[in-house]
């Protein structure tokens, strides 16, 4: 081998080892530049999860209503208990101002349960929903909700209660988006239409009281509404394999308050006042 | 014969240019239905909540984080979509949500529940004649082809991965 020929092979060996540590180089260039986009893929997107769950969390409404009606019960207040609170047994109600099946529901039994709770022998625990508006969109079901703990608010839930179902438009029907209809019904409470009531409604006074109402049931794993429980225990539309009915409901009250004292009447249970005893009451569950 | 100028064509088509248009489109697809689903579940977080508790798989202390975060990791993997860039670990994500997604279904269904999936919105319980987790599963499935097309094939034009020459 000549001295030349040496000379050009080491000259090759040079130029292959260059080559080989550019093309390492690129590799690992490449690789840098794939981890920076991986990277900036996964950091847009944690960004984005984080102030994204931040939002949310400050515009949802807190599950503790900043203003209750008066006389509401449980601990967040959010229960309209009717009829005697000392009575031997509890009928819970979830219903939804525009819940088609709450009309016929009340329809059917609003004229029994009134008279149990005047006998001393029920209290009755409203949880007033709100989630059609979700399901058919609309406003009529928080705005009715919200009128309603207005009406529990100056005294007289029962009677507007009664006055909603029975002029309650059809579910697909948004009547109540428009709140001057819910005053225009509580004129036929006596001495519910004040300008305080009027400005309640119209100013959704109990609107964060409204939504922590629904959070409450969503968390219930109630599906549906009316939900009705006497003691705790669903009755509609069965009680185990009873059908309920106005009969069935005064019998099956009549089996659980057996041996009971029953609790306090009088004219105030008819249309309860808020007070302070029924504030201090507590949720049969 | 025929079967292969059938598997040539088919062959051309992935490999050519013309498979980066076609994961140009399957790119812009998915992000519609990524910022669709996502953009949905924003207005109400009560709702996006309720959706995710109404399958009752997660505790309640992962219901709102899920709910309320949810939509927004759908969001960000459309604008990553649109934009194009690292489409083919986006694209992976997009599976694995989806997947998880069809087995969420799946559960519901399995255990008799009623509920929406709240897949683009809505969600919580309905009707035991209104479920349709047959149809929700089939269409999740065909998102799922158009992320399973863009982990084989994330080279596409109008992309930043292009511009990037990754």
């Amino acid at each position: 081998m000549s001295l030349s020929e040496k000379n050009r092979e080491g000259k090759r060996s040079a130029r292959e080892r260059m080559q080989q540590e550019r093309a390492a180089e690129q590799v690992k260039a490449a690789r840098r530049k794939k981890l920076l986009v991986v990277g900036t893929v996964l950091v847009v997107i944690a960004a984005g999860v984080g102030i994204g769950i931040a939002v949310q969390s400050s515009r949802s409404a807190p599950s503790t209503p900043t203003a209750a009606p008066a006389g509401a019960i449980g601990d967040k207040k959010l229960i309209i208990p009717d009829g005697p609170a000392n009575a031997p047994s509890t009928l819970t109600v979830y219903e939804d101002p525009r819940c088609p099946a709450c009309g016929g529901f009340e329809h059917q039994f609003s004229a029994t349960i009134d008279q149990l709770q005047d006998q001393g022998k029920l209290y009755g625990n409203y949880h007033i929903v709100s989630f059609i508006d979700r399901h058919d969109s609309g406003h009529g079901s928080k705005n009715g909700a919200n009128a309603l703990a207005c009406a529990q608010d100056a005294g007289y839930f029962r009677a507007y209660h009664d006055v909603l179902y029975k002029n309650q438009p059809d579910e697909t029907v948004d009547t109540w988006k428009d709140k001057s209809q819910l005053i225009a019904l509580a004129k036929q409470v006596p001495g519910l239409d004040t300008p305080a009531f009027e400005s309640c409604v119209n100013g959704q006074h109990f609107k964060s009281w409204v939504s922590a109402v629904e959070q409450d049931f969503d968390k219930t794993g109630y599906t549906s509404t009316p939900t009705v429980l006497l003691n705790g225990k669903p009755i509609y539309p069965k009680n185990g394999n009873e059908e309920i009915s106005p009969d069935n409901l005064v019998k099956w009250v009549d089996q659980a308050n057996q041996g009971k004292p029953l609790g306090t009447t009088g004219s105030a249970s008819a249309s309860p006042a808020p007070t302070s005893t029924a504030a201090a009451a507590l949720p049969p569950h | 014969m025929v079967e292969a100028v059938a598997v040539g064509s088919v062959r051309r088509v992935a490999d050519g240019p013309a498979a980066e248009w076609l994961s140009t489109a399957a790119r812009l697809g998915l992000a519609v239905v990524w910022a669709w689903a996502g953009l949905a579940k924003i207005s109400d977080p009560a709702v996006a909540a309720q959706a995710v508790r109404a399958y009752r798989i997660l505790p309640e202390g992962l219901v709102k984080p899920v709910g309320y975060g949810l939509p927004f990791l759908e969001l960000a993997l459309a604008v990553l979509l649109v934009v194009g860039l690292g489409v083919r670990v986006v694209a992976v994500i997009s599976i694995v949500l989806l997947l998880t997604f069809i087995a969420g279904i799946s559960s519901a269904w399995a255990r008799g529940i009623s509920i929406d999936c709240g897949c683009f919105g809505g969600g919580g319980a309905v009707a035991k004649s209104q479920t349709q987790y047959g149809q929700e599963i089939a269409r999740d499935c065909g998102f799922l082809l158009l992320a399973l097309w863009l982990v084989y094939r994330p080279r596409s034009k109008a992309s930043v991965d292009a511009w990037l020459a990754l």
